[in-house]
C-alpha cells in the first residue's frame, strides 16, 4: 500500500472509534447523573452506594475491568463475549465514575442559595434540581465533560486488546503487513490528536463563555 | 482464590514492576513538566511551539500508540536496543511530563506573578526567593494534581502489557494462561489496583490537609 | 385577629450556636412589620424558619391556626403560599427574568405555559421591570435583580411575603427603586413581614417593628414609638446609630 491508501485504511476504523467513545460517553453520561443525584438526596443507604461506586470506579484501570468482563465473567454471561458491547459497557462504568464527580462538583458550585431559593416558591426536592440546579450544572460541567469524552477516545484503544477492529486494529494491521513502521504509528497518534483536541478545547471554550454570560 | 497463593512471587514481582515505572514515570515526568513549563513561560516562540506540540501530542494520542511508536521505532531509528522497561519508563515519563506542564505552568505562574517582585523588593538573593518563596507554595499548589497525576499513572500502566512489560496486569494474563480462571485471577487483580490506588490517593489528600493553607488552593 | 403565620417559643440552634432564642410573633392579614435588630441578631434565622426553608429546633410555627410540623403539612405546598424575598435575589442564573417567574408558575401552581406567561408578565409590571422581561439575571443591575425577585415570589399569589433585608447587598442609589415596589406592595395591602435597616421605610409603612437582638426579641412597637421614645437602652442605641 501506498502511504495515502495505509492513512486512508487507518481512517477506515475512525467510526468504529467514535462509536466506542460516543456510546460509552452517553453510558457514562447517564450513570454520572444517576450517581450524582444519589448524592444529593438524603438516604444514607443511597449516598453510600454512590460514593463507593465512585471511590472504586476512579480507582480501577479499566483495561483491568475489560480483561475482568470479557474473559472472567463473559463464559457466564453471554453478552460479554462480545468485544464491542464489552468495551462500552467497561468504558461506560468506569466513566461514570469520573463524570459522577464532574457532575457532583458543577453542582456543588451552584451553591445552596439556589435550592434554597428552589423549595422557597413551593418546587419539590426532585424539581428544583431538574429545573433550577441540573441546567446550571450542565454548563458548569461541560468542559470537564469535554476532556471526558477526550479521555474515552483515547481509551477506547484499549479495545483493540479484546479484539475490537477500530484505530488501533488497522494501525496493528498495516504494522504487521506492511512492516512499515513509522508511517503506521506517527499518522495513527495524530488522527487520535485530531479526534481529541477540537473537542476538548472547543467545549471547554464553550463552558468557559456560557458560564461568563450567566455568571456563575 | 487460593490457588492465587502458588503464584504468590510472580504477583508480587509484576505488583512491584507496576509500583516502579508508576514512581519513575510520574518522577521524571515532573523533571520533563517543569522543564516545559519553563519552556512555555520563558521560551521564544520556537521553544512554546516544541513545548505546546509536544504537549498536544502526548495529551492527545492513547498511551498504546505511544508505548507500540517507541517500541518499534526507537530501535529502528537510532541503532540502538532498547529493552521494553527502558521503552516503557521513557513513554511514561514523556506522557506524564506533558500532563504535569499544565498544571505546573498554573502554578508557577500564580506564585511568580503575585510575589516575585515583593521578593527581590526585600532583597532576597533568586536562590532564597526559589527555595523560601516560590517551592512551599508551588509544592502547596500542585500537590492535588499530583494526586491525580499519579492515580492516572497508577491505572495507565496497565497499557505496558502490550509491549510484554511484565507488570501486574500482565502476571493476571499469565496466571490465566495457565489455570484457565480468569473470573477469580482478574477479579483479584482489579482489587489490589484499587487498594493501592485508593490508599495512595488517601495518603496525598492527608499529606494536603496537613500542609494545606487557607487561600492557597490548587489552580487546576 | 387571626394571623396567617405565627410561630410560638421558636429556638433554632446550630452546633452550640443559638440564633434564635424562644421567640413568638405572628402577622396577620394585610399587616406589614419590620424586623430590625444589629447583624446576627437571628433575623434572617427567624425569617428562614417562618419561610420553611429551615426546621426550628423546638417550638411551633402556624401557618392559618394549623401547626406545621406538628400536623405533619405538605411543606412544599405551604413554601408555595409563604413567598420569599433573599438578600442576594438568588435568582435563577440560567434563566431570564420572565422564565424566573414562571417556573414556580409552571411547575408548582402547573399553569399552562400561556397562562404562567400572562401572569409572570403581569407580576413584572408590578414590579416595573417589563422592559427586562428577556434578560438573564447576571445581565441586570442588582436593584433590578431583587425587584424580579419580589416579582417571583408576588406572582404565587402568596398570603404572606417574608424579606430577608432586601436591600441590604445594594448601593443606596439602587435600594430605593426596591423600597419604592416595597411600598407599593404595602400599600395595595400585602402581607408583609420584612427583616430590614430600612427605618424610614418602616415609619411609612409598618403597623409595627420588632427590635432583636441576641437572637431576642428586645422590643415591640409602632414605629412612633420607637422613634420618639424606645424602652430599652438597646433599642435607643441602635436607632441612634442607624439614624445617625
Amino acid at each position: 500500500m501506498t502511504p495515502i491508501e495505509q492513512i486512508i485504511f487507518l481512517l477506515k476504523a475512525v467510526p468504529v472509534t467514535l462509536a466506542i467513545s460516543l456510546l460509552s460517553f452517553l453510558f457514562g453520561l447517564g450513570l454520572g447523573i444517576l450517581l450524582a443525584f444519589m448524592r444529593i438526596f438524603e438516604s444514607a443507604p443511597l449516598r453510600y452506594l454512590s460514593d463507593s461506586y465512585e471511590k472504586f470506579f476512579r480507582s480501577v484501570p479499566v483495561l483491568a475491568v475489560m480483561l475482568l468482563l470479557y474473559f472472567g465473567v463473559g463464559p457466564f454471561i453471554p453478552i460479554f463475549k462480545d468485544p464491542f458491547f464489552t468495551s462500552v459497557f467497561s468504558l461506560g462504568i468506569v466513566s461514570g465514575a469520573n463524570q459522577s464527580q464532574i457532575f457532583r462538583s458543577a453542582i456543588g458550585s451552584v451553591g445552596r442559595t439556589q435550592m434554597l431559593a428552589a423549595i422557597s416558591i413551593g418546587l419539590t426536592r426532585f424539581k428544583a434540581l431538574r429545573y433550577v440546579i441540573l441546567p446550571q450544572a450542565l454548563f458548569l460541567a461541560v468542559p470537564g465533560l469535554g476532556s471526558e469524552i477526550a479521555l474515552l477516545i483515547k481509551d477506547s484503544a484499549y479495545s483493540f486488546i479484546i479484539g475490537v477492529i477500530e484505530l488501533m486494529k488497522h494501525t496493528d494491521i498495516l504494522r504487521a503487513s506492511q512492516r512499515s513502521l513509522i508511517l503506521p504509528y506517527v499518522s495513527s497518534a495524530i488522527i487520535y490528536v485530531v479526534m481529541t483536541f477540537p473537542v476538548a478545547t472547543f467545549l471547554d471554550k464553550w463552558g468557559s463563555r456560557k458560564k461568563k454570560e450567566l455568571g456563575l | 482464590m487460593l490457588f492465587l497463593l502458588d503464584f504468590s512471587t510472580f504477583l508480587i514481582s509484576g505488583f512491584l514492576i507496576t509500583v516502579e515505572v508508576t514512581l519513575l514515570g510520574v518522577g521524571i515526568g515532573l523533571i520533563l513538566g517543569i522543564l516545559a513549563a519553563l519552556g512555555d513561560i520563558y521560551g521564544g516562540r520556537i521553544i512554546r511551539t516544541i513545548v505546546n506540540l509536544y504537549v498536544e501530542f502526548f495529551r492527545g494520542s492513547p498511551l498504546i500508540v505511544q508505548l507500540f511508536l517507541f517500541y518499534f521505532t526507537i530501535p529502528m531509528l537510532t541503532g540502538l536496543s532498547m529493552d521494553v522497561m527502558m521503552t516503557a519508563i521513557l513513554t511514561l515519563s514523556l506522557n506524564s511530563g506533558a500532563y504535569q506542564k499544565g498544571y505546573l505552568k498554573g502554578a508557577m505562574e500564580a506564585v511568580f506573578k503575585d510575589q516575585l517582585m515583593a521578593a527581590i523588593s526585600l532583597g532576597l538573593p533568586m536562590w532564597k526567593i526559589f527555595l523560601y518563596v516560590v517551592v512551599p507554595q508551588a509544592l502547596r499548589i500542585v500537590i492535588p494534581a499530583w494526586s491525580n497525576e499519579l492515580a492516572s499513572m497508577g491505572k495507565s500502566t496497565t497499557a505496558l502489557i502490550v509491549i510484554g512489560v511484565r507488570e501486574f496486569l500482565n502476571t493476571g494474563i499469565s496466571i490465566t494462561s495457565q489455570t484457565f480462571r480468569p473470573l477469580e485471577t482478574f477479579a483479584f487483580i482489579t482489587i489490589i489496583y484499587f487498594i493501592w490506588i485508593y490508599s495512595m490517593l488517601k495518603a496525598l489528600d492527608m499529606l494536603y490537609d496537613k500542609i494545606k493553607i487557607p487561600g492557597l488552593e490548587p489552580v487546576i | 385577629m387571626n394571623k396567617i403565620l405565627e410561630c410560638r417559643n421558636l429556638t433554632k440552634i446550630y452546633g452550640k450556636v443559638v440564633a434564635v432564642n424562644n421567640v413568638s410573633i405572628g402577622i396577620g392579614k394585610g399587616e406589614t412589620k419590620v424586623i430590625f435588630g444589629p447583624s446576627g441578631s437571628g433575623k434572617s434565622t427567624l425569617l428562614r424558619c417562618l419561610g420553611l426553608l429551615e426546621k426550628p429546633s423546638s417550638g411551633s410555627i402556624y401557618f392559618n391556626g394549623l401547626d406545621v410540623y406538628a400536623t405533619r403539612q405538605d411543606l412544599n405546598k405551604l413554601r408555595a403560599r409563604i413567598g420569599f424575598v433573599f438578600q442576594d435575589p438568588s435568582l435563577f442564573r440560567h434563566l431570564t427574568a420572565l422564565g424566573n417567574i414562571m417556573l414556580g408558575l409552571k411547575h408548582v401552581i402547573g399553569l399552562s405555559e400561556s397562562e404562567a406567561w400572562r401572569k409572570a408578565y403581569e407580576a413584572l409590571r408590578l414590579v416595573k421591570m417589563e422592559d427586562w422581561a428577556n434578560y438573564y439575571p447576571a445581565q441586570l443591575s442588582g436593584g433590578q435583580q431583587q425587584r424580579v425577585g419580589i416579582a417571583r415570589a408576588i406572582a404565587m399569589d402568596p398570603e404572606v411575603v417574608l424579606f430577608d433585608e432586601p436591600t441590604a447587598a445594594l448601593d443606596v442609589e439602587l435600594k430605593w427603586e426596591v423600597i419604592a415596589v416595597m411600598k407599593d406592595l404595602a400599600d395595595r395591602g400585602t402581607t408583609m413581614l420584612v427583616a430590614t435597616h430600612e427605618l424610614r421605610f418602616a415609619k411609612e409603612v409598618a403597623d409595627e417593628m420588632i427590635f432583636m437582638d441576641q437572637g431576642q426579641i428586645i422590643e415591640i412597637g409602632s414605629p412612633e414609638h420607637f422613634f420618639t421614645s424606645p424602652n430599652t437602652e438597646r433599642a435607643k442605641k441602635f436607632m441612634a446609630k442607624i439614624l445617625g
